[in-house]
C-alpha cells in the first residue's frame, strides 16, 4: 500500500484505469466467447437434427424398423457425422461406420442415454475421446413422429474439431483486439493523466521558485474552468496578497529605519561637532544639546509608537472595561486644553452612555486626534470633541477648523509613516505613525474611522465603535 | 571665544539644503568651525533659487526634501548649467540611487547616518578635485613651517622630529591659530572621540612639543589659564 501511495499520481491513475479496461474486456471477451461457442454448438446439433428428421421419419415408416437399423445408421452417417443406433436396453443395435474417413463414434454413454429412452427429445452433450471432442446427439427413435413408443436411441456425433477451429480463431483475435485496446487505453490514459496533471507539475515548480524567495512568480495557467484552473487561480491569488503583505512589511521596515536614522544622524552629527570643539562655545553647546534632546525625545515617542503598532498587530489583548463617556471626556478635556495652548476647545456631549472599551487605547485615540488638530490649527483656532449615540454604535469625534488635508492626502493619511507636505515641513518631530496607530487601535474595537475634510476649512476625524449586547456582558462588568 | 578662524570673507562657500532642523544646526557649526562659510536653505526650492543667485563653492543636497526631492534639485541645477559640486545627504543605500544620482550630477553622495569628519573629508576631496580652494598642506608660522603631506616640520630652517600625536597637535594650532582649544577638545581631535584617559595627557604632550619646537617665552603655543592651549604667532601684538 505503501509503496503504491509513492508512485506518482499519474502511473496510480493509468494504472488503476488500465486495470479496470482489462477486467472489462476480459468479462466482455469471455462473455463473448462463450456465447459464440454456444452458438456454433446449437447451430451445428440443429443443422444435424434437421438433416436427420426425415430420414429417421422415413426408417420408422417401415415395418419392423429395428431390422433395419443398420441401413438406418448408414444412411445417416457421412463423412462428418456417425450415427450409433443403441436398443432400448442400452446395448448398440448398429453402428453407421463403414469407410475409414468417416470419424469413429464416441461410445455411448449410458446416463446420456437413459434420459433419450425416457423420451427426452434434444439431449446434447460432449464427450471426449482419444483427445479428441466430439458433439454428441441423441434421438429418440420413435415408432412414429410423436409416438410415446420409443424403439431406441440414435446417437449423432460429429468432431469439434471444425469449430473448434474456429473458436480458436475467434480466440486469438479477441486477445489481439484486447491487447490493441489496452495498449491504446494505455497510451491515452497516460496522455491523459499527464496533460491534466501538468499544470500540477507547473504549480509544483511555482512553488519551489517561490520557496526559494520570488514570491513575484505566478502559476498562470491558460484560462480554464476546471478544478486545477479554480486551483491555480485561487493559488495565484494567495501568493499576489502574500507578496503585497511582504512588500508592506519591507516598506514599513524601510520606513521606520529611515525615520530612525534621522534623527540618529543629527545626535551623531551634533555630539560629533561638540567634541570636535564647539563644546568650548557655551552658546553653540547649548543649541547642539537642545537639538539632541528633540531627537531623542523624538526617538524614543517613535520607538513608544512602533511597539505600540507591533503590539496590536501581534493581537495584544484590549482590555475592555465599562467607561463612561461623559466622565472620560471631562477627564480629557483636562489634558486636552493643555495640549491646545490658546487654542478653544469645547465638548459637544451627547446622550449619556457607558461603552465598553479599553480605556488606555480610548485616550490615545483621541491624544493623538488631538495632536493632530493641535499641530494643524491656528494658534487662536477652535477644536471640538464629542459623542452621538445610535441604537447599534457610538461616534466620537475630533474636529478642527485648521488647514484641512488636501484631496489627494485624504486616501493615505492613516497608512504608517505618511505625512502631509505641510507637515513634514512644519519640522514638527513627527513620523506619521499616529492614525496608523489610531486606526489599529479602533479596529482592534470592531470600530471605524472616517476623515472628512476641505482643505482650507478644518478636518473632522469620527471614531464608529459598535454599542452591541456583547459590549454589556454583565460577567466583563463584573470585571 | 571666536568661532570663525577663517577670515569669513575667504572661506569656501557652502549651500547646505537640508530640512531637519537639528541637521541643519550642526551642519551650521560644525562647518563654520572648520571655515566654511554656511548658508542654509530649509526646502528645495529656496535653495534651487538661492544656488541660482548666489555662486557656492560646493552644495550639500538633502535627498528628502518637504516640497521638491533632492534629485529634482540636482538635475534642474544642472539643466541650468549650474555645475557647482554636489554632496547628496540620502538615507537609501541602494546602488541605484547611488547611480542615479550619480547621473543627476552628483558628484559624491553620503549615507545617513554619517559621520561628521567623514563629510569633512568628502568636503575636502571635492574641493580639491575641483580645484577650488586646495587646502595648505604647507603651513607656516613665523618661522616655523610644517609640511602635512610629507610630515616634515623645521624651524628656522632646521628639521624637527615628532611622534604622530606631537604633530597632529601642531597641524591643529598651525590651522587654526588663535584658537583656544580646550583640553577635551584636543583629546577628542587627536586622541579620538572614544579616547578614555586622564586629560593629563594633553598637558604632558605639550610639554615635549615645546622643548622639540624650542618654544621659550613668549610662547607660540600659550596656555589660557582655566581654558586650555592657543598658538599666537609671534607677531601678534
Ligand atoms: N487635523 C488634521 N488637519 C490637517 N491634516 C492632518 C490632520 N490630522 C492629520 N493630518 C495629516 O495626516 C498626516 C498623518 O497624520 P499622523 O498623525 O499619522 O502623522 P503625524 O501627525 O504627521 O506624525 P505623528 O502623529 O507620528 O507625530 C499628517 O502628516 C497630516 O498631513
Ligand atoms: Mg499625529
Amino acid at each position: 500500500m505503501k509503496r503504491w501511495r509513492n508512485l506518482s499520481l499519474r502511473v496510480r491513475l493509468t494504472l488503476l484505469y488500465v486495470g479496470l479496461l482489462a477486467l472489462l474486456l476480459a468479462v466482455l471477451g469471455g462473455v463473448l466467447y462463450w456465447d459464440f461457442q454456444n452458438f456454433l454448438l446449437e447451430s451445428t446439433a440443429t443443422r444435424l437434427r434437421a438433416q436427420a428428421k426425415p430420414i429417421i421419419d422415413e426408417a420408422s415408416a417401415a415395418a419392423a424398423p429395428l431390422e433395419h437399423a443398420q441401413t438406418l445408421a448408414r444412411d445417416l452417417t457421412s463423412r462428418e457425422t456417425v450415427a450409433l443406433i443403441i436398443g432400448p436396453d442400452g446395448e448398440t443395435v448398429a453402428v453407421g461406420k463403414t469407410l475409414p474417413e468417416e470419424p469413429a463414434p464416441p461410445p455411448p454413454d449410458p446416463a446420456y442415454d437413459a434420459r433419450a429412452l425416457a423420451g427426452e427429445n434434444e439431449v446434447t452433450y460432449v464427450a471426449q475421446m482419444n483427445g479428441q471432442r466430439y458433439l454428441v446427439l441423441l434421438i429418440p427413435w420413435r415408432s412414429a413422429p410423436g409416438s410415446p413408443d420409443i424403439l431406441g436411441v440414435i446417437q449423432l456425433s460429429t468432431p469439434l474439431a471444425p469449430i473448434e477451429n474456429i473458436l480458436l480463431r475467434q480466440k486469438l483475435m479477441l486477445g489481439l483486439g484486447m491487447m490493441l485496446t489496452l495498449l491504446a487505453g494505455l497510451a491515452g490514459g497516460l496522455w491523459l493523466t499527464s496533460s491534466a496533471l501538468k499544470p500540477l507539475n507547473q504549480m509544483t515548480e511555482t512553488c519551489e521558485r517561490i520557496a526559494e524567495g520570488d514570491l513575484s512568480q505566478r502559476v498562470n495557467l491558460p484560462e480554464r474552468e476546471d478544478e486545477i484552473g479554480r486551483l491555480a487561480q485561487a493559488f495565484d491569488h494567495m501568493v499576489a496578497r502574500l507578496e503585497a503583505a511582504f512588500a508592506a512589511q519591507r516598506r514599513f521596515v524601510a520606513n521606520a529605519a529611515h525615520e530612525l536614522r534621522t534623527p540618529l544622524t543629527a545626535i551623531r552629527g551634533s555630539l560629533e561637532v561638540l567634541m570636535r570643539g564647539a563644546q568650548d562655545d557655551p552658546a553653540a553647546t547649548s543649541r547642539l544639546t537642545q537639538g539632541m534632546y528633540r531627537e531623542v525625545v523624538r526617538l524614543s515617542r517613535l520607538s513608544e509608537q512602533l511597539l505600540d503598532l507591533s503590539r496590536i498587530g501581534a493581537g495584544a489583548t484590549i482590555h475592555k472595561q465599562p467607561i463612561d463617556l461623559q466622565a472620560f471626556f471631562d477627564d480629557f478635556l483636562y489634558q486636552a486644553r493643555l495640549l491646545a495652548r490658546d487654542r478653544t476647545v469645547t465638548l459637544d456631549a451627547g446622550d449619556p452612555v457607558t461603552i465598553l472599551a479599553d480605556p488606555d487605547a480610548l485616550m490615545e485615540m483621541l491624544f493623538n486626534l488631538m495632536d493632530n488638530a493641535v499641530q494643524h490649527t491656528a494658534e487662536n483656532g477652535i477644536i471640538t470633541l464629542g459623542w452621538r449615540t445610535t441604537p447599534e454604535s457610538v461616534q466620537l469625534w475630533v474636529a478642527d477648523d485648521g488647514e484641512g488635508i488636501p484631496a489627494d492626502d485624504l486616501p493615505r493619511i492613516f497608512e504608517p509613516f505618511y505625512r502631509g507636505d505641510s507637515s513634514r515641513s512644519r519640522r514638527q518631530g513627527g513620523s506619521g505613525l499616529g492614525l496608523a496607530l489610531v486606526q489599529a487601535l479602533v479596529e482592534a474595537h470592531g470600530g471605524r474611522i472616517t476623515v472628512e475634510s476641505q482643505p482650507g476649512q478644518g478636518a473632522r476625524f469620527t471614531i464608529t465603535l459598535p454599542l452591541t449586547m456583547r459590549d454589556v456582558d454583565p460577567l466583563e462588568k463584573i470585571g | 571665544m571666536n568661532a570663525k578662524d577663517v577670515n569669513p570673507a575667504t572661506g569656501p562657500r557652502i549651500l547646505v539644503i537640508e530640512d531637519e532642523p537639528t541637521i541643519i544646526e550642526f551642519l551650521r557649526t560644525g562647518l563654520g568651525y572648520e571655515g566654511y562659510q554656511v548658508t542654509i536653505a530649509p526646502d528645495g526650492r529656496t535653495g534651487f533659487d538661492l544656488a541660482g543667485h548666489q555662486s557656492f563653492d560646493l552644495i550639500i543636497l538633502d535627498l528628502m526634501l518637504p516640497d521638491m526631492d533632492g534629485f529634482d534639485v540636482c538635475r534642474k541645477l544642472r539643466e541650468r548649467g549650474n555645475e557647482t559640486p554636489i554632496i547628496m545627504l540620502t538615507a537609501r543605500q541602494e546602488v541605484a540611487d547611488r547611480v542615479t544620482g550619480l547621473n543627476l550630477g552628483a558628484d559624491d553622495y553620503i549615507t545617513k547616518p554619517f559621520s561628521f569628519d567623514e563629510l569633512v573629508a568628502r568636503i575636502r576631496a571635492l574641493l580639491r578635485r575641483q580645484g577650488k580652494h586646495p587646502e595648505q598642506s604647507i603651513l607656516s608660522v613665523g618661522d616655523m613651517v610644517l609640511n602635512a603631506e610629507t610630515h616634515e616640520v623645521s624651524r628656522a630652517g632646521e628639521p624637527i622630529t615628532l611622534t604622530p600625536t606631537e604633530f597632529a597637535l601642531l597641524e591643529l594650532f598651525m590651522r587654526h591659530p588663535r584658537r583656544v582649544f580646550t583640553r577635551e577638545t584636543l583629546l577628542n581631535r587627536v586622541w579620538g572621540y572614544d579616547y578614555a584617559g586622564d586629560a593629563n595627557v594633553v598637558d604632558v604632550h605639550i610639554s615635549h612639543l615645546r622643548e622639540k619646537i624650542r618654544d621659550k617665552p613668549p610662547r607660540l603655543i600659550q596656555t589660557i589659564y582655566g581654558v586650555g592651549y592657543a598658538l599666537h604667532p609671534e607677531d601678534d601684538a
